[in-house]
């Protein structure tokens, strides 16, 4: 079973309130968080800075919550792109665009939308939820997007602070789901303080609000988040991951601790 | 003959599909330090307006208990018919602050029994 992931906590030059995030992240059960690094092309001399280290950061990293392991920590670039030559960044082999584990990109316009879902190389697309949609969602880049491989993020954090933002978190999201029926989400947070943290449960129960089945509202924050990050490892390698894991003892070789005597009878 | 029937007699076939009534939940109300605790009556009218906001009065008249409430933890054990468990924790999810001060449900047990609430099956320590 993927374990529980947050693929968005914004990276602010604070370094304590980060860290209390990834206590409350990791006491709340996730085992993966992504650092979410954005860069806005509208405001001027936006540089792509190579991702901190977060071993750099944190020397101790908090133990996942019924787990005895350490919370994995990832480095993300959004980039909120509102006008076709931004993308050129994106389409150049930028070195430290490379170093980043998943590249998003948060398109302003339908025509935008139309190339993040068909032609660029990102491992998510964001969904605008703090305004009303300036575009509808047409059918043929959606299911480009699903086809290969790139996911669609919705946040649940805007929901939380305000009531209007709340109305078009949901109605963004549900007009989503008439076209991707479902398939290729992930929710994640976009929380600055722990307080707008949520467990992965609630998030889970949060997208049968949005439309969503219960197996596919719990996989918008598991295996839908572990399909992103492979995705984005894809990117740096030709054209596939493979993972090996070692495999765990047999129990007949936990038997050679017995007397030698025994050993020699099975043998014979 | 007659053992036979009084066998059909002493067993009955009882068939539930899912048909808990309630479903309980354990929730622990997160408030950031130095705030003002609510009373249990405070919590109740909390989670009501959390409905209402959510899910308008449709969503504050959905029947929801308090059983139990400890106002040192502030943890509560909540009661809800079956199928305004969705709701309900939805809008416990939703809810983002308690007297314009910040605070979060954390929800930390759902079940159809409020036996299985006793224990914590996350919270054991495994070697």
């Amino acid at each position: 079973m993927a374990g529980f992931a947050d693929l968005n906590l914004p990276q602010g030059p604070d370094k304590k309130s980060l860290q209390s995030l990834l206590e409350t992240a990791a006491h709340l059960g996730y085992s993966t968080v992504a650092l979410n690094h954005v860069i806005d092309f509208k405001e001027k001399k936006q540089e792509i800075v190579k991702p901190v280290c977060p071993s750099e950061l944190f020397p101790s990293l908090p133990i996942v919550q019924g787990t005895s392991k350490r919370i994995k920590v990832l480095t993300r670039l959004t980039l909120v792109v509102s006008d076709p030559s931004h993308c050129n960044l994106l389409r150049s082999t930028s070195a430290n665009i490379r170093l980043y584990d998943i590249i998003a990109v948060f398109p302003k316009t339908e025509k935008l939308f139309h190339i993040a879902c068909t032609t660029l190389d990102v491992d998510l697309v964001c969904i605008n939820v703090t305004e009303k949609l300036p575009f509808y969602f047409r059918r043929p880049p959606v299911n480009m997007a699903i086809d290969r491989g790139i996911f669609f993020e919705l946040l649940y954090a805007p929901a939380i602070k305000d009531s209007t933002m709340r109305r078009y978190t949901i109605s963004n999201a549900i007009s989503l789901m008439q076209i991707c029926k479902g398939k290729n989400i992930v929710i994640s947070s976009a929380a600055e303080r722990p307080l707008e943290l949520r467990g992965p449960y609630d998030i889970a129960n949060l997208g049968l609000l949005f439309g969503l089945s219960e197996s596919e509202a719990k996989a918008a924050v598991s295996t839908n988040c572990r399909a992103t990050i492979l995705h984005g490892e894809t990117r740096k390698s030709a054209c596939g991951v493979v993972y090996t894991v070692k495999k765990p003892r047999k129990v007949e070789e936990e038997e050679t601790t017995l007397p030698a005597c025994k050993k020699a009878k099975t043998q014979a | 003959m007659a053992r036979a029937e009084a066998a059909a007699a002493t067993f009955e076939r009882r068939v539930l599909r899912g048909a808990a009534e309630h479903q309980y939940l354990r929730v622990r109300l997160e408030l950031p330090d130095g705030g003002a605790r609510p009373s249990v009556a405070q919590l109740k009218q909390l989670v009501v307006s959390a409905l209402r906001e959510l899910h308008g009065e449709v969503g504050a008249a959905l029947p929801v208990d308090i059983l139990t409430y400890d106002a040192k933890t502030l943890s509560a054990i909540l009661r809800v018919i079956s199928s305004g468990l969705v709701k309900l924790w939805s809008a416990l999810t939703l809810l983002g602050s308690y007297q314009n001060r910040r605070c979060a449900f954390r929800v930390l047990q759902t079940s159809p029994f409020l036996l299985a609430l006793a224990g914590n099956s996350r919270e054991l320590v495994l070697d």
